[in-house]
């Protein structure tokens, strides 16, 4: 199906109205605008029948420009290769929307942050607690709202957040909300029978920077890369993209052929290195450090050469608008093949060593169960899917950057285990590999960056996913004036498969908690963009 | 399991001894590191490119008087992305290879201020940076002796006295307030002898 036909398909059935007018002109992209009487219709066809995978709502208040907020709900489809924009338009004299969580359970978290920050309540929502502000931030005041000023410390109220009651019988077991498994905070409440988890309650969102309100507010369309890119200490390059190439598509830039493949290549040394990573923290929670000694070893030349060719070890800062600003001259070629092979020879090494290892199995493999039909149902990405037998990939489904011209295959394993997740991230690092070398052979010579002479247009959209070590990453951009976005969203992979934690810790054994939460390679910071989260068991929306 | 372990161990074997002795040993990082962003105050011109384009908005310009801009660098927040060093048209900005920046007195320690001597426009009296080099060296502020050369490019129209008239006795009084500084004073001067 290609987007034209979609959107005659939408218009015949739900009066769906094209968004902007040359939303067609990229292909795998479309918008459009449906009224909130026939949202839930339309997103039932999409999630039922038309095969959709949810990915992210965001709320936009646009009073100002069309007195009017606006709910975009996000979807792709992998088939067929396109990203889908559902906009309602909100009446802010009755700020609500029909709830479509109780269709797409994916959506449970983004509709309540949708309530939290803009103040559009979702009507028939299962979970009324609030989700992303703190406990002690005041009612009614809404903070991604034009009229609340960036950077207020309003003054701490009562609010409190109810915690969810154990069920009948059973203990609580806290994990965090300091270092749960990864060295970041989150929190969670495991209810447990003897050593049976038989629920989890999960809150989290405790590193709010607000992000999203500085981009909308006080920075400028070349600040945010930058910004964007410390949204995650480990897989930031992936965010500055994602957002670049949001930003580049609403305003029409073209951008270099070079700079395609030096962002290609950027992203995946950062995807092995983040692989890396997680094996060494995935070998330190099972409690064999061995693995995490050697595999930190083997990432340390990938950190000296992310040195050498962006000048920072881990944080490139190498996308802005229209390009990148470093080049990969041919002199350091021969230095990134020299890396590669030796780090080949190390992971085959590595790769053999671990099946026969019966410890390391008697940890893996069983444990963790996430079965297809919940990943599928609770739209997880990356590792975490793939793992689960669900053959999404963003590189090669939705292709961005120089990906479609380069030769690979998703790497799926049907374990549904810690296991599958933990042989999905050990072939994708080989195949990441393979990428820089074909990147690296095919790079063409010129400029590496468009000039950009006009200001960009306000009232554009634009989107973008970009397939993260840990998952898609999508950005949502709606231009705007003075020379920044009006509405910029981010979503972390982690936002979509952290909420499927609490259901796929039911019936696990309390000792295999933390590697059944690592083995998401959860990231809460990226997660927690903004605020406050609890997590019900899924019993909620049965 | 036995060959399991025996690879493991063989890879552990072929890996010897990595670490390095650093801080014992310095470690120079790579060619191209960004680093502490030093500024050569020499060259800055006070044109405010750096302040513009920095992600981490830590850099500050007050126009402490007439000729006089005060740039202060909050570098505590820097997240040295290089920007400010990519834009300066007077390449006053270089990222050095110091990256020991750690300190218990942060915010004393890596506050970096500079002063920059401006022109200052003749009708509306506020700090502006003259166009080309060749009017950088007319201009006063940049040389002492030529101080009584005003300019009249003046960077804000809104805030520009109609040709015909003098500068309003509001602006006046407000610059009143800077006159203890010796420059700000003989520059007021002039302006009032005009």
């Amino acid at each position: 199906m290609t987007t034209q036909e979609l959107a005659t398909q939408l218009q015949e059935r739900f009066d769906a109205e094209q968004g902007e007018p040359d939303g067609l002109a990229s292909p795998g992209w479309l918008s459009v605008t449906v009224c909130s009487d026939r949202l839930l219709d339309a997103i039932r066809w999409l999630w039922e029948d038309a095969g959709y995978r949810f990915l992210i709502s965001a709320g936009s208040d646009l009073r100002r420009e069309r007195g009017k907020y606006l709910v975009t709900n996000l979807f792709a489809q992998d088939e067929h290769g396109i990203y889908l924009a559902v906009h309602t338009e909100v009446d802010p004299e009755q700020p609500s929307i029909p709830s479509i969580t109780p269709i797409v359970p994916a959506a449970n978290w983004t509709e309540r942050e949708l309530r939290d920050m803009i103040g559009v309540v979702p009507e028939g929502h299962p979970d009324p607690r609030r989700l992303v502000l703190a406990d002690d931030w005041p009612e009614d005041l809404y903070p991604l709202r034009w009229d609340v000023e960036h950077g207020i410390k309003p003054p701490p109220s009562d609010c409190q957040v109810p915690r969810e009651p154990p069920p009948e019988g059973s203990s609580v077991v806290p994990l965090g909300p300091y270092f749960p498994s990864l060295e970041e905070p989150a929190y969670f409440r495991l209810f447990v029978e003897g050593e049976e988890v038989v629920g989890a309650d999960y809150r989290g969102f405790y590193n709010h920077r607000g992000i999203e309100k500085m981009g909308c507010s006080v920075l400028t369309y070349n600040q945010i890369p930058f910004i964007a890119e410390r949204i995650c200490g480990i897989c930031g390059c992936v965010h500055s993209t994602a957002y670049c190439q949001a930003v580049e598509r609403a305003a029409g830039i073209e951008i270099p052929e070079r700079a395609k493949y030096i962002r290609t290549i950027m992203l995946e040394l950062e995807r092995m290195q983040s692989h890396l990573l997680w094996l060494g923290i995935a070998g330190h929670i099972v409690g064999f450090d061995t693995v995490l000694m050697q595999t930190w070893r083997m990432r340390e030349p990938i950190m000296w050469l992310s040195e050498k060719l962006s000048g920072n070890r881990r944080v490139y800062g190498g996308n802005i608008i229209g390009g990148v600003r470093l080049d990969i001259p041919t002199e350091v070629h021969q230095d990134v093949l020299d890396m590669l092979d030796k780090l080949e020879t190390e992971w085959k090494a590595l790769y053999k060593s671990i099946p026969g290892d019966t410890s390391l199995m008697a940890r893996l493999r069983g444990t963790g169960v996430l079965p297809h039909e919940l990943a599928v149902e609770r739209c997880v990405v990356g590792p975490t899917a793939r793992g689960s037998g669900v053959a999404i990939d963003t590189r090669l489904d939705h292709p961005y950057a120089a990906y479609d011209r380069l030769e690979f295959e998703k790497c799926v394993h049907d374990g549904c285990d810690n296991l599958s997740r933990t042989l999905v991230r050990l072939d994708e690092t080989l195949v990441s590999i393979g990428l820089i070398r074909q990147a690296l052979q095919q790079m063409p010579d010129g400029p590496i960056l468009t000039q950009i002479d006009e200001d960009i247009p306000g009232g554009f959209e634009g989107f973008s996913g970009v397939e993260a070590p840990r998952g898609e990453v999508v950005h949502w951009v709606l231009t705007g004036d003075e020379n920044r976005p009006t509405r910029w969203r981010p979503r972390a992979p982690t936002y979509a498969n952290l909420q499927v934690v609490p259901p796929m810790l039911k019936g696990s054994q309390l000792a295999d908690a933390p590697i059944n939460i690592a083995s998401f390679d959860p990231c809460f910071s990226c997660t927690d963009r903004m605020e406050v989260v609890d997590m019900r068991t899924d019993d909620e929306y049965d | 399991m036995l060959l399991s372990k025996l690879r493991q161990a063989l890879i552990c074997l072929l890996a010897g001894k990595v670490t390095l002795s650093y801080p014992a040993k310095p470690r120079p990082p790579e060619e191209g590191f960004r680093g502490y962003p030093e500024v050569d105050v020499n060259k800055c011109i006070g044109c405010g490119a750096c302040a513009a384009v920095c992600p981490a908005r830590l850099i500050k310009i007050e126009d402490v008087d007439q000729t006089t801009r005060r740039m202060t660098r909050l570098l505590e927040r820097c997240v040295f992305c290089g920007r400010c060093a990519e834009v300066c048209p007077e390449d006053a900005i270089t990222m050095s290879k110091q990256f020991e920046l750690t300190s218990d007195q942060a915010r004393q320690d890596l506050t970096h201020v500079c002063e920059v001597f401006m022109a200052t426009c003749k009708r509306c009296g506020r700090c502006y940076e003259p166009a080309t080099p060749l009017d950088r060296i007319m201009e006063p502020g940049f040389r002492h002796d030529q101080i009584d050369r005003g300019g009249d490019r003046c960077p804000y129209p809104e805030l520009r006295a109609p040709d015909s008239e003098s500068p309003s006795t509001d602006e006046h009084d407000e610059h009143d307030e800077h006159l203890d500084e010796p420059v700000s004073a003989q520059v007021a001067q002039v302006v009032e002898a005009k």
